[in-house]
């Protein structure tokens, strides 16, 4: 949270010195405008992202024609209502399902010895590296119903299970691609946290449970929330695997702005979609940020 | 309003092509022909699916490439939305470029150039398969797949079946991989009463409705590997699939039937760009790719149908088991009303689409 609060001092920074890197001083000058440094990244923001975002937000507002007949096409269709607030919805559920499997396992990282270390972090970081689409095939493998899963259930006397083509399924597929992206910040955080802290809570009497949830717990929140972030956001542009691993009632938006700009072409349309997913992020965010300060101060106070 | 103008432009400029044809018949170089030399240090890029689809088109164009002299590049996979980018801004790097059957008709002029038929010989090309803007690729077909396992004796036997889950239960997979499939919401209308010689867009949601009703569990497929999977995993009790992936599944040990009765007719279409570099390079492409042998060939490395009627592909019997143009399958074909789906395009994909999303 606190990088974001700084990105506009430095967006706004760096007009003035871009003019007066001349002359004898250069290196002085940049040492007075560390902005400076932000430079690179923006520029290639403002290429790759701000540029055609400007686009699509323009082209939802005049494609075909100036106003804002896409925005009420969006909202006077019942089914671009209905999978917005899915779209929400499987992110929270991928979100929740990541924090429960990500915990312990970060937590495993910084508690064994460093050669077990290396090898948690490579189970993390080898599915990493394959592509999003071979993992998501592979669970369709592992999830149908003549699959491994329901064959086991099966072989055990059960029931089979309804997996793929839910949003379960979906949720299951979506939550083991992202949870890297939760692993790895809850980790980051977890190293620095003193665990003498946790000892003195003890020896102060602290039951384990108490001195976890009172010490531990509050310390790793900017984990959980920076992981949390990343997590729902990623989760809201989800493309090839709701596609793959679900069915009808697990389709997500973007798979309609596909369908809007890639077989209609309904730029247009397809933009305001966009639009109103990112608006709606947007709105989300600021209404959990002040939650979250709360909780940071709180755990740097303690 | 405009939907209506714009079938009647269709007609009429349908009309109008089919006179062309008549009269210019006998100018264009006969289908196949490629003059030694012709495009020396031109270049072409050629844009389909990928995969053994287009390496097979890319093999039945070997000898054009091969006499011609042109340097062919490869492009893929086909997106109507990219060719509208470069259309757009004025700089088209796609030559000939295979769409799926629907975009020729609805971006006639627009994106797609109206073919001069004098430059090319259609004279081989199956009845009815000509656009105003389009040769037919390829032909292929949806036939119904049921499991053997499933329906054993009592086996479903035309579309009516398929949409009675009282009389066939089990599940239904459908494809769901782009475009709404015209033939099938019009089978669906036949099965629920209606008619289908003088439709309007209402049917469409009659049509839709009934897809629908066939229940929660229907298996909407994205990708031909994901239908093919479905196949053989033994998924699904009755599955829409296309032609090459039915046989190709089958091949590799899927217990499935196909029911021919009604299969429907599916192209894909060869077109050149508005704004396409060099127009003359990319007819004479398609005129020798609309050749007898290249069809043979493509056929034979594919096993999708040939558009030339005399091609005579050698292939293997389980090849031949799934090939459409055979005569005991040509009969049996269901062409849906493709102006209809052009003229209402827009509306069909918004409800198709609905229909996908689970509303």
């Amino acid at each position: 949270m606190s990088q974001t609060s700084h990105t506009p001092t430095a967006g706004g920074d760096h007009s003035r010195p871009s003019g007066a890197v001349q002359g004898p001083q250069r290196r002085l000058r940049l040492a007075a405008y560390p902005s400076l440094l932000a430079m690179p990244a923006l520029l290639l923001l403002i290429a790759a992202m701000g540029y055609p975002l400007l686009t699509v937000t323009l082209r939802s507002f005049s494609d075909p024609a100036w106003g804002l007949q896409n925005y009420v096409w969006f909202f006077s269709t019942p089914v671009n209502v209905t999978v917005l607030w899915r779209t929400f919805s499987i992110a929270a559920w991928v979100t929740i399902v990541c924090v429960i499997a990500a915990y312990p396992y970060a937590y495993l990282m910084t508690a064994v010895e460093p050669r077990l270390r290396l090898v948690l972090i490579l189970c993390v970081l080898v599915p990493f590296w394959v592509s999003g689409v071979v993992r998501t095939l592979a669970w369709v493998i592992l999830l149908q119903d003549s699959g491994i899963i329901n064959s086991v259930i099966r072989l055990l006397g059960f029931d089979g299970v309804k997996l793929i083509r839910t949003q379960t399924g979906v949720v299951i597929g979506m939550a083991q691609v992202l949870l890297p992206f939760m692993i790895l910040p809850l980790y980051s955080v977890m190293r620095g946290i003193d665990l003498r802290l946790v000892q003195a809570a003890r020896s102060l009497g602290a039951r384990p449970a108490r001195a976890f949830l009172e010490i531990y717990l509050p310390l790793s929140l900017p984990g959980v929330f920076a992981g949390a972030i990343i997590v729902f956001i990623l989760s809201l542009g989800f493309y090839i695997t709701p596609a793959l691993l679900g069915g009808p009632r697990s389709t997500m938006l973007s798979t309609l702005v596909q369908s809007q700009v890639l077989s209609l072409l309904n730029w247009g349309r397809g933009g305001a979609m966009g639009v109103v997913l990112l608006v709606a992020t947007f709105v989300l965010l600021a209404l959990a940020a002040p939650l979250m300060r709360q909780r940071h101060k709180q755990a740097s106070r303690s | 309003m405009g939907s209506r103008s714009r079938l009647a432009g269709f007609v009429g400029a349908a009309a109008l092509a089919l006179l062309a044809a008549a009269a210019h018949a006998q100018n264009a170089p006969p289908a196949g022909t490629v003059v030694d030399g012709s495009l020396k240090g031109k270049t072409l890029t050629f844009v389909s699916y990928g995969g053994i689809y287009q390496d097979g088109q890319v093999a039945a164009l070997k000898e054009f490439v091969d006499k011609s002299g042109v340097k062919l590049l490869n492009d893929g996979p086909t997106e109507i939305a990219k060719l509208q980018a470069q259309v757009e801004s004025g700089n088209v790097t796609w030559d000939v470029v295979d769409t799926d059957d629907f975009p020729p008709f609805v971006h006639c002029g627009k994106l797609f150039q109206k073919l001069d038929l004098t430059k090319l010989d259609i004279s081989h090309i199956p009845p009815g398969q000509v656009g105003e803007c389009s040769v037919p690729a390829m032909n292929y077909g949806m036939v119904l797949m049921y499991k053997n396992d499933t329906y054993k004796d009592n086996p479903p036997k035309d579309w009516k079946d398929f949409f009675d889950t009282a009389k066939f239960p089990g599940t239904r997979a459908i494809d769901g991989s782009g475009s709404p499939l015209g033939g099938l919401i019009e089978q669906a209308i036949l099965a629920d009463g209606g008619k289908v010689d003088a439709m309007t867009p209402a049917d469409i949601d009659k049509g839709i409705a009934k897809i629908k009703a066939i229940g929660p569990d229907t298996i909407f497929w994205k990708t031909g590997a994901e239908s093919q999977q479905l196949a053989e995993s033994g998924e699904a009790d009755m599955i829409i699939m296309w032609t090459g992936r039915a046989m190709t599944a089958v091949k590799n040990g899927a217990a499935y039937t196909p029911v021919w009765k009604d299969w429907l007719v599916v192209m894909d279409q060869l077109t050149i760009p508005v704004g396409a570099k060099d127009t003359d390079a990319s007819y004479a492409l398609i005129n020798a790719y609309l050749g007898k042998k290249s069809q043979e060939i493509l056929t034979e490395q594919t096993s999708y149908s040939p558009i030339n009627n005399e091609a005579q592909p050698k292939v293997d019997a389980s090849v031949a088991a799934f090939l459409t143009n055979t005569p005991d399958h040509a009969k049996l074909g269901y062409q849906q009303n493709i102006k209809f789906w052009v003229a209402n395009f827009a509306a069909a994909s918004d409800k198709w689409t609905a229909l996908m999303a689970g509303n």
